[in-house]
This record gives C-alpha cells, structure tokens and sequence, in this order.
C-alpha cells in the first residue's frame, strides 16, 4: 500500500513538486493580497474622487489642494518629530537596561518586571497616562510637593507639554520591547570573547562600546526597524489623549486621515493622503526590510 | 568570574535598575487603586493617593456597561484571528522554510512588508468592503481583520522555527513512502509546536491591543474591550476611570500568563523570528 502511493506520488512528482509550495502560499497570498492590493487599488480610486454619497470624478483635485494644506504637512512633521524623539529616548534607556541586567543572574525576573507596561492595552495606557498628566493633575501635585510654583500645569494647553506626554506614555509602553530584543542580543553573544577581552585588562566600558555593541548591531537594527515603523503610524494615544490639540500641534498622519475620513467624511480628500502613505510604506519597507532581516533568510 | 565589581555587582547598576522597576511598577499600582476606588476619589481637588479601597464600585460598573459581552467579544475576535492565522499560515511557512522554488525570496519579503503597513493607510477602503459585506459592526469583521495584520508575523515566526528542523527526518519519511502533507502534518508541525505557540501568543496580544481598525469597524454590537473601555463616559461624570481600570486589568492578566508561558520564546517572537533567544 505505502509502496503503491510513493510510486503514485513519485510518478506525477515532476509538475507536483514544483507546484505544490505555491498551493501551499496561495491562501496566505491571496489574503495578504486582499489587505494591501486591494486597498491600494480602492484608495487610489477614490482619492479621484469628491462627494460623500454621489461620487464625483476630479481627477488629481484631492492631491493639488493636500500638498498645500498645512495640516497635512504638519501632520507629517509631528510624526517625524515625536517618532524620533520617542525612538531616540526608548533605544537610550533600552540600551542602559540591557547592558546592566545581561549578566546579572536576576535576569528573567528584571525582564518580567519590566515588560509589564508592554502586557496593557495601548488604549489603557493612554487613559492610564491621561489621568496621570491631565485629569487626575498627579504630576502637577508631584511637582508642586517638590516645589514648583506652576500650580496645575494645563498638559494640553502647550504644545511641548502636549507632544512630551505622548513621548511618555509610549516611552513608558514600549521601551520593553526594545528591551528584551537587546537582552536577547547580548545573551546570544559568545561571552568567551569579552571574557578574553576582560583578561587582556580591557575596562567594562570599553568591553561594551567596543566589542559587545558592534557584534550585535544586526539585533539593534531590527528593533530599531520594527519599533520606529510602529511609531511612525502612532495612532492611539493621540486618539485617547490629545486628539490633535492644542490646534493640530500633536496630530500624526495616522490621525489626520482617520480625522478627514471618519469625522469630516471627506474620504476623498483622505484617500489621497492615504496613497501618498502607501506609496511611502512601500518604499520604505522594501528598502529597509530586505536589508535588516536578509540575516534572517539566509 | 561573571560578578565582576565593575558590572551589576555595583549598586548604582541595581539602583538604576530598581529606579526603572519602580517607573514600570508605581503606574500600574496608581492603576489597580483606580480600579479600587469608589468613583469620587478618583478625580479629587489634590489628587488622593491613600484611597479607600472597595470592589463595591464592580456591581455598579458591571451593571452599566455590558462588560462580559465586551470581554466575550474580545475572547471571539482574538481566537478566531489567530486560528485563520494558523490555517494560512502554517502551509505558508512550511512552504517558505522547507522548499527551494522560484520567487521564494520575493514572496517572502512581500509577507514580511504588509507587517509595515500603516493601518490609517487601509482603513478607508476595508471600512468601506465591510460596509459593502455587510458585516461592519460584527466580531467577524475585527477576526477577519486581524488575521490580516497578524499573518505576516504568524508566518515569519514559524517560518524561522521551521528552518531549524534537519532535512534528515523529513528525507528518512519521504523514501519511508510518506507524502509531502503527511510530512508537514506528522513531523515538521510537531516538531515546532513552540514556535505555533509563541506566533499564536503574540498574534493574540497584537489582537487584543488593535485600535484604530477597531474603532472604525465596532460601533456598538462588535465592541472588544480595547475600544469599548473608551466609551466609558457617562455625561456629567465625565470619563469613568474605575470603569477603565477594571477593564485594562481584565485584559492584562490573560496577556500576563500567555507571555509567562513563552517568556524564552518572546525575543524571537517579537522580532519575527530573526532574533534567536
């Protein structure tokens, strides 16, 4: 019986076995075309279009007044300038962490302490950080018992309060997951050769800048990857938080076509937008993907 | 020989790191005390730190709003995405790790890039196809949709656990006669049964936290907790903290234990398989 199948399989085994991985890929390809294909296709479609129920043909309309509304590239500008900042301060501490606790034998417990933060609903921690700055005034009073003089501090009232307390609570979120990635680098390193470094009477700093860090570049640069693309559509916490205020200061590109689309409706004009984001995702996942992860294809 | 002076054996190293424990603790703690506190402390004047601690708040939050419907919601879409990511995705990986065909790379990395897709970017034309399906409003649509922006991670996650199985099992079975699904089935989906776990772990918490998709999507019937816990407003109250802080908590225990069951697998989880440990 087993015989008689193998021979089966064996005889119609040339056009099978060349065909048979793409059988396997075609449900995931034809899903994940569904979600990025599709969508492009549709946006690219309306975004030539005006009207919210009677659609109406206008050609590039939608892309001539975007690329001079001052919204749109204040949007982008908040973006680039939170995500920096945010990734900046989140691989800085990360970094500091991991590099103190990679040794250390209380490793598995530093790391369930501090990932906790990662474990809450985004959401949550939007509230959670809301209520902390703004209505529930704690760091205004914090400050106050330490001997500010400011009084109750209108965290959405300026714009470089309103911007820090969206650094914070994504600082606070997810630092860890930079984090653990770095720890797991760190670990996965051959320890002889710090080790050999450490008898040649090398110092710990030196240890570590020179030798530890540059070995684990490829780790660093996917967490940066994969954490600076999730900042770049940061999305929730200005939703929960700020919601744009004060006067758009804090408002993501994320936010500004989720505001055009589903508050003003002009789902048009935020198609437009959306293409340019696309168009922009490509390019930058192309480029920086297949250069970070290619260790992982191998 | 590792508790050098100059490491974490110094006690700046362990106050720095109990400086962090406490920035990660001491919210999460002001948190649970929301949770507990009845709702006229929570917003006071000067601010109460020493609250009066009381679950009686629960029956009343739980009366108000329909807590268990959002949780069953949340339970619902969660599992019913992961499971659609494990269907699709399991052949998808074993095809990707276990064959040599033409445009494996390309395929591969075109999985890999809709991870980076910005959901703001899609959501327009997904809200309208579920307008158009019918289904806006139903945890069908939030399963349906975070399978799709689980399914690269699922693949890739198992894609790399699978790489790591010799070939020398898999060619024994096949001069044993067995055939290419067979193989797959009995052999190769045993054999990184941690990598499914952990794929299936992080693609349920990245469900769990999804947000702005949610938001278009549930409007009232389909509300998962991570939406519905920003609709606890009641007028004049106000945003109703306690109600929040016991819903986050209600998320946050299953998260915790799923992480703690694959906390050695979570670095790899995370980084898509490509960074080992």
């Amino acid at each position: 019986m087993t015989t008689l199948q193998s021979t089966i399989i064996r005889r119609r085994s040339p056009f099978m076995r060349k065909a048979f991985p793409y059988f396997l890929l075609a449900p995931a390809m034809i899903y994940l075309l569904g979600i990025t294909l599709y969508p492009g296709i549709y946006a690219l479609y309306r975004s030539t279009m005006t009207g919210k129920f009677k659609l109406e043909f206008v050609g590039l309309e939608n892309y001539k007044e975007l690329i001079v509304d001052n919204a749109f590239w204040e949007s982008l500008y908040n973006t680039l300038v939170l995500g920096s900042i945010t990734l900046v301060i989140e691989f800085t501490i990360a970094m500091a962490l991991a590099a103190l606790v990679y040794r250390d034998p209380w490793v598995k417990a530093w790391r369930i302490i501090f990932l906790l933060p990662m474990l809450f609903m985004p959401s949550a921690v939007s509230f959670l950080w809301k209520l902390i700055f703004n209505d529930g005034r704690i760091i205004s009073d914090l400050l106050t018992r330490l001997g500010s003089t400011f009084g109750n501090i209108d965290f959405m009232g300026s714009t470089g309060f309103a911007r820090s307390v969206l650094v914070v609570t994504d600082v606070w979120q997810w630092t860890p997951f930079l984090f653990i990635i770095f720890v797991a680098g760190l670990q996965g390193m051959d320890k002889e050769v710090e080790e050999a470094a450490r008898l040649d009477g090398a110092s710990w700093n030196s240890i570590f800048f020179n030798i530890s860090l540059p070995m684990i570049r490829p780790v660093i640069a996917i967490g940066l990857v994969l954490r600076g693309i999730d900042i770049l559509t940061m999305f929730t916490p200005v939703h929960v938080i700020t919601q744009g205020s004060p006067g758009g200061a804090t408002e993501t590109l994320s936010y500004f076509i989720y505001r055009t689309a589903f508050k003003s409706f002009e789902q048009g004009y935020a198609s437009a937008a959306s293409v340019l984001l696309l168009i922009a995702t490509i390019v930058v996942s192309q480029t920086l993907v297949r250069r970070f992860f290619k260790s992982g294809t191998e | 020989m590792m508790k050098n002076k100059t490491t974490s054996g110094t006690w700046v190293a362990k106050f720095i790191l109990a400086l962090w424990a406490a920035v990660c603790l001491l919210p999460i703690i002001f948190f649970a005390s929301i949770a507990l506190r009845p709702r006229n402390e929570i917003i006071a004047p000067t601010p109460i730190y020493f609250p009066t601690l009381t679950t009686e708040t629960w029956a009343k939050i739980w009366d108000e709003w329909p807590i268990g419907t959002y949780f069953v919601n949340s339970v619902m879409a969660v599992f019913g995405s992961v499971v659609i990511c494990l269907l699709l995705g399991v052949p998808a990986a074993y095809a990707l790790a276990r064959y040599k065909f033409k445009g494996r790379e390309d395929i591969g990395f075109y999985i890999l890039s809709t991870k980076m897709m910005a959901p703001a970017a899609v959501a327009i034309p997904m809200f309208v196809l579920f307008g158009r399906l019918h289904i806006l409003d139903t945890v069908w649509a939030l399963m349906l949709i975070y399978a799709a922006a689980n399914l690269s991670i699922v693949v890739w996650i198992i894609r790399s656990y699978m790489v790591d199985i010799p070939h020398e099992i898999e060619d024994a079975a096949r001069t044993d006669g067995a055939s290419d699904l067979r193989i797959m089935w009995s052999i190769i989906i045993p054999m990184c049964l941690p990598g499914i776990i952990t794929a299936s772990v992080i693609a349920a918490i990245f469900a769990m936290n999804e947000y702005l998709f949610t938001l278009i999507i549930a409007s009232k019937n389909a509300y998962p907790l991570s939406v519905a816990l920003a609709n606890f407003s009641g007028g004049s109250d106000g945003i109703i903290y306690n109600a929040i802080a016991l819903v986050s908590f209600l998320a946050f225990f299953p998260a915790l234990l799923l992480v703690i069951s694959i906390q050695n697998h979570l670095s790899r989880g995370l980084t898509m398989g490509a960074v080992k440990g």
